[in-house]
């Protein structure tokens, strides 16, 4: 039973993680708490499922058609409202006020488009076969999300890391004005983050709404209050700490209900965030803290 | 809608010949608060199909109160307090209703009930299943089974036929409905002498239920007993299955959804729920009405529609009975009630809730269809 | 006569619900004011409802101590919680205030005494027009006084450049502190005369949505001066009583207001200053205004 919790909660880590990396991305880059990542997160899920249920894709196809619709979507949105708010130079409050607009208006229309009903994928063996590992029960695509969550930070360190895309990213994202003399298409860059943020966000709704078997226009809203736990306690745009954070609150999460109270459950990581920002308000690796210097 | 509603009923041979006595006699207008939008919608919305398909009929055969016509006025609350008691002053001072029906949500009536109750306009909820609802004064009245009459139907056919000796007991502990779905349950296997192994909590808005169901399977219970919202409930069934807890599990009135089956796929089967009505019941009363509600809206209806239907039949038979549209003549009509419906004989007690559970059906999900439990 | 009452008691709380949303309206003022985003408005709202509905409901104490003790409990709450994020950026205090709301709502949810997830029901009726408007114009004035003095100079120094206006001697973070727990006073304010106009309160009805309906009544009458949050309020609550086909589209309409208004116009509806200004406003600085 121990060893079926600690798989229950790696499943739920990996869950948190796989959504808060893309929503820490964007602050990193963006420097904006974007609340549209919300949306994206639905609008990925919605994509996959019409992808499968009119177009009779399979599963793994329309999960990446779903992804690439959220990325659009996220160059779309991200370009109208935060692009004029970076040319003025608003500040940072301007640009989380209008993203709230944003996502109540699209998370509205998306309730009138599909109704507020919670909707599943068709059943299949990777949605609904159950494999046993030794006293360990486990679904396909719970393993499929464990298997991610490195992937896709393997993946964003190598982007940032290893390549020029990646120097002249991370240089938008310390000095805009010096990246932009130094003719770097600032522009451009930063459509790019915004496609890479939202399509993470939308795999992750592929994934999760999958395994939850809960796709619906709100299914982003009750993640977004974990998100923010995550990336505030991992420390804001810093990818190992959104990571850490997420498997850390998952844990805590199902060993709280597995062991103490599950009453006490919803509380774990408001409690956590609360602690956080009282002790380590710069984030577990204190990374935020030195970027903002 | 009106005139599709009036044909299907001529179909079914309900209708003997169009009237056209009400015409020159005033309506007497009663007002219908419903959730027509907002999550709460597919409640409000199946109500309101209730209510029009009994209103044309009431109507079509020449109406009330020798020959008025029964005129409804619908506004929605959205299922949110504040829309609902704007809605329900409004239909008292504004349209002068003789008589309201809903509001949907438990937590609606609680708002607007006490209004209702100041002005002396009989109020009477289709869908209320809240513990205390008509506890908030004498013209508040409620046709729906409370859950506290239900449940110990549907756990006492359970019991017996699977004997069962220990459960253990999830629910929803942050919504009205389900935390009083709980406590019936604790109350009533209390009673029965059922040991609860274990209570376990979630909410709403969950998707994980895991962590619970994993401590659950530890504890070798004879099955699992759930108060939650068929959305939640639905993703809870899947997981037990996949988790290898393959109990019974016998679900409060949030379960007597078609939404169960629809999420939890194969799984859903064994799930057992109590109900006041289903569309499958047996009787030449319900299939009459299935078929005139399927030739109307083109679908099946459900639980709450059937309720609403009734509720309609027995309010317009105490207008008669009152013989006016004075609230406190409409009251005591109404505490005279003594009718069959759809869902069964109905009366009510002195507190204004329904008096029998006859018409309760125990029901158990088979290959994805609701069958009753034997 | 007769039909009049009638009118009075069919829009009563309408009528009620302006007045209240106008006073938590000016409570986001006080925090967007200094350039500070609150998203606990409704959190604090809730707390004050529930502290001024169980005091009503189990007290005898009279209605004055009641709003009183709505008011201050939620201000101390907001120096708790605020204390350590205001010493960080902006966007810290907006994510800790969504923390708070959810703290709160599981608290609720899980004790007995404030009636779990029923709610409380049966709250006497307390807070009438007098009352409600009467607090309504006691605040604007206090606010309105406070923007023309000293403390109100000091304000828009702090949103317009908060580096120079410490240099100038101003101690921001005093004054950070001191308008949260004024927002929250008001909010918690707010929540009390609701509760004791409607009877019923439950946990899920201070959560981020009332929360974004709050902030847009803000940002759409712009908060140059207190009269605009309360224009705003007015607005928004009015209208989808006007126009009741709005009903169904009143988050897209919220949605749109707060986007509109933050690209297109950012003062918000009522963007004329206050006079005493000059120096600091032009039409540069017009542009970036801050929110």
């Amino acid at each position: 039973m121990f060893l079926q919790q600690l798989f229950n909660a790696l499943v739920l880590g990996s869950v948190y993680a796989l959504f808060a990396l893309g929503f820490t991305l964007t602050f990193g880059v963006l420097r904006v708490i974007n609340l549209l990542y919300g949306f994206y997160f639905a609008a990925g899920a919605f994509a996959a499922l019409a992808a499968v249920q009119r177009l009779g894709l399979g599963l793994a196809a329309a999960g990446l058609a779903g992804a690439a619709v959220a990325g659009l979507l996220g160059v779309a949105c991200d370009g109208l409202l935060l692009t004029r708010l970076r040319r003025t130079r608003a500040p940072e409050l301007s640009s989380l006020i209008v993203t709230l607009g944003g996502v109540l208006l699209m998370n509205s229309l998306m309730q009138s488009l599909f109704g507020a009903g919670v909707r599943r994928f068709p059943v299949t063996p990777l949605t609904d076969r159950v494999l046993s590992l030794g006293p360990v029960s486990a679904t396909p695509v719970q393993l499929v999300i464990v298997a991610a969550v490195p992937a896709a930070v393997a993946a964003l360190f190598a982007l940032l890391g290893r390549t020029r895309l990646g120097a002249a990213i991370r240089a938008v994202a310390e000095r805009p004005e010096t990246a932009a003399m130094m003719g770097v298409n600032v522009g451009a860059l930063l459509a790019l983050v915004s496609f890479v943020s939202a399509f993470l966000a939308g795999g992750a709704g592929v994934l999760i709404g999958v395994n939850f078997n809960a796709v619906q226009p709100y299914m982003g809203e009750a993640m977004m209050l974990r998100g923010f736990a995550v990336i505030v306690i991992g420390g804001l745009g810093d990818i190992r700490g959104a990571l850490a954070a997420g498997l850390g609150l998952g844990f805590l999460e199902v060993m709280t209900a597995g062991y103490l109270s599950s009453e006490l459950k919803d509380a774990v990581p408001f409690a956590c965030l609360i602690l956080a920002l009282w002790l380590r308000p710069a984030g577990l690796f204190g990374l935020a803290a030195a970027r903002r210097a | 809608m009106k005139t599709t509603i009036l044909a299907a009923l001529a179909a079914m041979g309900l209708v003997a010949a169009m009237p056209d006595a009400g015409r020159a006699a005033e309506p007497v207008k009663v007002g219908a608060v419903e959730a027509l939008s907002g999550p709460a919608a597919k409640y409000g919305v199946a109500i309101r199909q209730g209510f029009e398909l009994a209103d044309a009929a009431i109507n079509a055969k020449g109406g009330i109160l020798g020959g008025r016509p029964l005129q409804l006025l619908f506004e929605d609350s959205a299922g949110n307090k504040e829309q609902a008691i704007n809605a329900v002053r409004k239909l008292i001072a504004r349209d002068h209703v003789a008589a309201l029906l809903g509001p949907t949500l438990s937590n609606e009536m609680f708002a607007v009930g006490p209004l209702a109750n100041q002005r002396g306009i009989p109020i009477i909820g289709t869908s209320n299943t809240a513990r205390g609802i008509t506890a908030i004064g004498p013209f508040v009245f409620r046709t729906s089974l409370p859950e506290s009459d239900v449940i110990p139907v549907t756990l006492k056919a359970a019991a017996a036929k699977f004997h069962l000796k220990r459960v253990a007991v999830l629910y929803g502990n942050d919504d009205a409905f389900t935390q009083s779905g709980y406590e019936v349950f604790r109350d009533t296997l209390g009673r029965m002498g059922i040991a609860i192994a274990d209570t376990e909590t979630f909410s709403k808005t969950d998707t994980d239920f895991s962590a619970q169901l994993t401590k659950i399977k530890g504890l070798g219970v004879d099955a699992l007993v759930v108060s939650a919202l068929a959305e939640a409930g639905g993703g809870l069934v899947l997981q037990a299955r996949q988790l290898g807890l393959n109990l019974p599990i016998i679900g409060g009135n949030g379960f007597n959804s078609p939404k169960i089956a629809e999420i939890a796929g194969p799984a859903a089967d064994g799930v057992i729920s109590g109900s006041p009505w289903f569309v499958g019941k047996d009787d030449a009363r319900s299939k009459a009405f299935v078929a005139a509600f399927r030739a109307a809206y083109g679908h099946d209806p459900d639980q709450f529609a059937a309720q609403a239907y009734d509720t309609l039949f027995i309010l317009a038979a105490a207008f008669d009975r009152a013989g006016g549209t004075q609230g406190a003549g409409l009251r005591d009509a109404l505490l005279k009630t003594d009718s069959t419906g759809l869902l069964g004989p109905f009366r009510f007690t002195a507190d204004r809730d329904p008096a029998s559970v006859e018409g309760v059906v125990v029901t158990v999900i088979k290959g994805g269809k609701f069958v009753p439990l034997n | 006569m007769d039909s009049l009452n009638d009118f009075l008691w069919a829009y009563q709380d309408l009528i009620y619900g302006l007045g209240t949303n106008a006073i938590l309206a000016l409570s986001m003022y006080a925090v967007l004011q200094l350039n500070q985003l609150s998203l606990g408005q409704a959190a604090f709202m809730g707390v004050g409802a529930y502290v001024g509905a169980l005091l009503s409901l189990h007290t005898g104490l009279p209605f004055a101590l009641v709003l009183a003790a709505a008011a201050a409990v939620p201000a101390a709450l907001a120096l708790l919680i605020g204390g350590p994020s205001l010493r960080l950026s902006g966007v810290h205090l907006a994510i800790a205030t969504i923390g708070l709301g959810e703290v709160l709502r599981v608290a609720y949810v899980n004790t007995p005494a404030l009636g779990g997830a029923m709610g409380l029901s049966g709250i006497p009726e307390r807070a009438g027009f007098a009352a409600i408007y009467g607090l309504l114009a006691a605040v604007l004035a206090g606010l309105v006084l406070a923007a023309r003095s000293k403390i109100g100079r000091a304000c828009e120094a702090i949103r317009e450049d908060e580096d120079a206006a410490r240099a100038m001697g101003i101690d921001v973070t005093a004054y950070k502190i001191a308008w949260l727990a004024v927002s929250a006073a008001l909010a918690g304010l707010a929540g009390a005369l609701n509760a004791h106009y409607s009877s019923f309160i439950g946990p899920g009805e201070y959560g981020f949505d009332t929360a974004v309906s709050i902030l847009s009544f803000a940002i759409l009458g712009g908060i140059a001066t207190p009269f605009g949050p309360v224009a705003g309020a007015v607005v928004l609550t009015a209208l989808p009583e006007v126009l009741r086909p709005l009903h169904d589209f009143r988050l897209v309409v919220n949605g749109l207001i707060i986007v509109g208004v933050v690209l297109f116009l950012p003062r918000g509806l009522l963007g004329f200053r206050m006079r005493r200004t000059g120096g600091l406003s032009g039409p540069a600085r017009g542009a970036t205004r801050r929110v």
